[in-house]
């Protein structure tokens, strides 16, 4: 990688050059006569203007690399926004669909001949589900429009103890109903940790809600905390849910990827919270065996340090 | 061979896959839907159906190996995919191994039923040929 | 250091008279509406920093007063306050903008806490905006 910047050291030969010149030529001069001390320059002449082109080469290409990075950085960008385009598509034409044809059996109830008791029945139900699928897009784009967004956190120190302790409490409630008991083993010594708290909040509650959904009925959520060498925290939240297939392990993270029915669940979920995590500096994540349950692994330094956009 | 097409929609979206039902049955035509290829399969192990509409995002089985099946084990059906995502080697996987046509959702049902017709005959024409070639 | 600006939305008229006298013993500068169409009418001339919102009440329910809040003014920290625990609103609330959320009965000192990391945010989100 070069990091050489091209302007100091140009100046210094502009310095260096010219007394090493001088400094050779003295002596070429007393000890090897008038042709010598000639020559002397000359050579260091041309040294001189072969490291100046050199240089100026070497910051051409530097600011091409940089072009390129820029490049690449941009293409990728573009792919990426290629495939969420793709996959927002996808998701919304299923409800456009429904609409679509639920407006087309609306019409045939309206047709005067075939009036029946039932018509108005059927009316009311394809009004309905218009407007559930309306819902359904709705919740997309929002959460695509969330996902867009790049929150910059604000930083605060936070208990993240305390933190999890609320949302747990908030899950708890639902998921006592259900047989789903949680359990906590929150590390004592975690020291107060520089986050966005409503960020991590999200996080967290994601994580338990659908550890909630993947068990089902009559379970076990497990939450802990511990700090990792020196400077970042761990949560893991752990389920004895139906665990995830490894072809999908490697797609969960995806924008849309869902294995729940249609209609239910936009799978943006988890891709949020990877993008939460990886802003707030952190690590994201996961372990799972099918049939056996889910781990998910939140890692998030103590000190949050921008990231640069590399 | 019946009077009016015999449709077999397989989707996994429940309200999609019925109400098209109920619209292709009030456009003369015998039309039923299920919810996987798993069940598309027994379906037709029971019935006998002309055009079938195959959804090509399902779980389990997706559409592209469910229609290369249905071409082995009932090659005279015709299969009309349907689709929320266009995708070109998809299009091009889907009629080589004989699909009819490739629609994207949303199709207008006008458009979704001309196809159907024009499958079906072309079932017809085919089951002809054949009685009359051998 | 000014003293917290707290609008307390809540349509039990004895709970919101006990929290504003509470919040303002504890130096904080507290205010009580009880529906979510008075909070709005009330941020149109006078801004708080931060926001405690019931989420069930008749009338305007706490999802739509928590966007309306957060559109009109953004800066003001919402916390939601509820007896009825539900994830999906909790979860559909932090997802609009909401900072925290509380279930009822809740904690005095809790509630404290959580208004004065609200009203940490809210500062440090104007530092920033003027920063820039």
């Amino acid at each position: 990688m070069l990091t050489i910047p091209p302007s100091i050291v140009f100046k210094g030969y502009l310095f260096a050059v010219p007394a090493l010149v001088l400094a050779l030529s003295l002596p070429l001069f007393a000890f090897g006569g008038p042709v010598a001390a000639i020559l002397a320059p000359i050579v260091s002449a041309v040294c001189y203007f072969t490291i100046r082109s050199l240089l100026s080469q070497i910051s051409i290409v530097r600011e091409e690399k940089c072009f390129l990075d820029e490049q690449l950085i941009q293409t990728q960008k573009l792919a990426a926004i290629g495939e969420l385009s793709a996959g927002i598509a996808h998701e919304i034409n299923n409800p456009l669909a429904i609409i679509a044809q639920e407006i087309e059996w609306a019409r045939y109830q309206f047709d005067e001949e075939r009036q029946t008791e039932t018509s108005s029945a059927e009316l009311k139900d394809s009004l309905n589900e218009i407007a559930v699928q309306v819902e359904r897009c709705r919740e997309i784009t929002h959460k695509l429009l969330d996902f867009a967004r790049k929150k910059d956190p604000l930083i605060q120190g936070v208990e993240i103890n305390k933190l999890i302790e609320d949302m747990a409490r908030l899950v708890e409630r639902e998921a006592t109903q259900k047989d789903i008991r949680i359990i906590r083993q929150y590390c004592g010594s975690l020291p107060p940790v520089h986050t966005d708290p409503p960020l991590l909040r999200q996080v967290i509650l994601n994580l338990l809600n659908n550890a909630t959904y993947a068990i089902g009925e009559n379970g076990t959520i497990e939450i802990k905390t511990r700090i990792l060498s020196g400077s970042f925290v761990e949560l893991v939240v752990s389920d004895t849910g139906c665990g995830i297939s490894k072809e999908n392990l490697s797609k969960i993270f995806d924008p849309f990827f869902t294995t729940k029915p249609p209609g239910k669940g936009t799978g943006l979920g988890l891709s949020i919270c990877h993008g939460i995590v990886v802003r707030l500096g952190g690590r994201f994540a996961v372990e799972s065996e099918l049939g056996k349950g889910t781990s998910f692994f939140v890692r998030i330094p103590i000190f949050y340090q921008s990231r640069e956009v590399k | 061979m019946s009077a009016r097409p015999r449709v077999l929609i397989v989707d996994d979206e429940e309200r999609f896959r019925t109400t098209l039902r109920k619209l292709l049955t009030v456009r003369e035509m015998e039309a039923a839907d299920v919810g996987s290829a798993k069940d598309a399969f027994s379906e037709m192990e029971k019935n006998s159906y002309d055009v079938i509409l195959l959804d090509v995002k399902m779980p389990e089985m997706n559409g592209i190996e469910a229609l290369g099946r249905i071409k082995k084990e009932h090659p005279d059906v015709e299969v009309i995919i349907l689709t929320g995502h266009a995708s070109v080697d998809a299009a091009v996987e889907i009629m080589k191994l004989g699909g009819y046509e490739y629609l994207l959702k949303p199709c207008p049902i006008d458009e979704l039923a001309g196809k159907i017709e024009t499958a079906w005959e072309r079932k017809i024409a085919r089951a002809k040929r054949k009685t009359e070639g051998s | 250091m000014h003293k917290i600006r707290v609008l307390i939305i809540d349509d039990e008229p004895d709970f919101l008279e006990t929290i504003v006298k509470r919040l303002m013993k504890r130096k904080m500068d507290a205010t009580g509406v009880g529906s979510g169409e008075d909070a709005l009418s009330l941020i149109e001339n006078e801004s708080f920093d931060v926001a405690i919102l019931d989420m069930r009440m008749p009338g305007m329910d706490g999802i739509e007063t928590l966007k309306e809040l957060k559109r009109k003014s953004p800066l003001t920290e919402v916390i939601m306050l509820t007896g009825h625990a539900s994830v999906e609103s909790g979860m559909q609330g932090m997802q609009f903008g909401a900072f925290d959320y509380m279930i009822k009965p809740a904690d005095f000192e809790e509630l404290v806490e959580k208004v004065n990391q609200a009203g940490e945010r809210r500062r440090l989100h104007e530092e920033r905006i003027q920063k820039s």
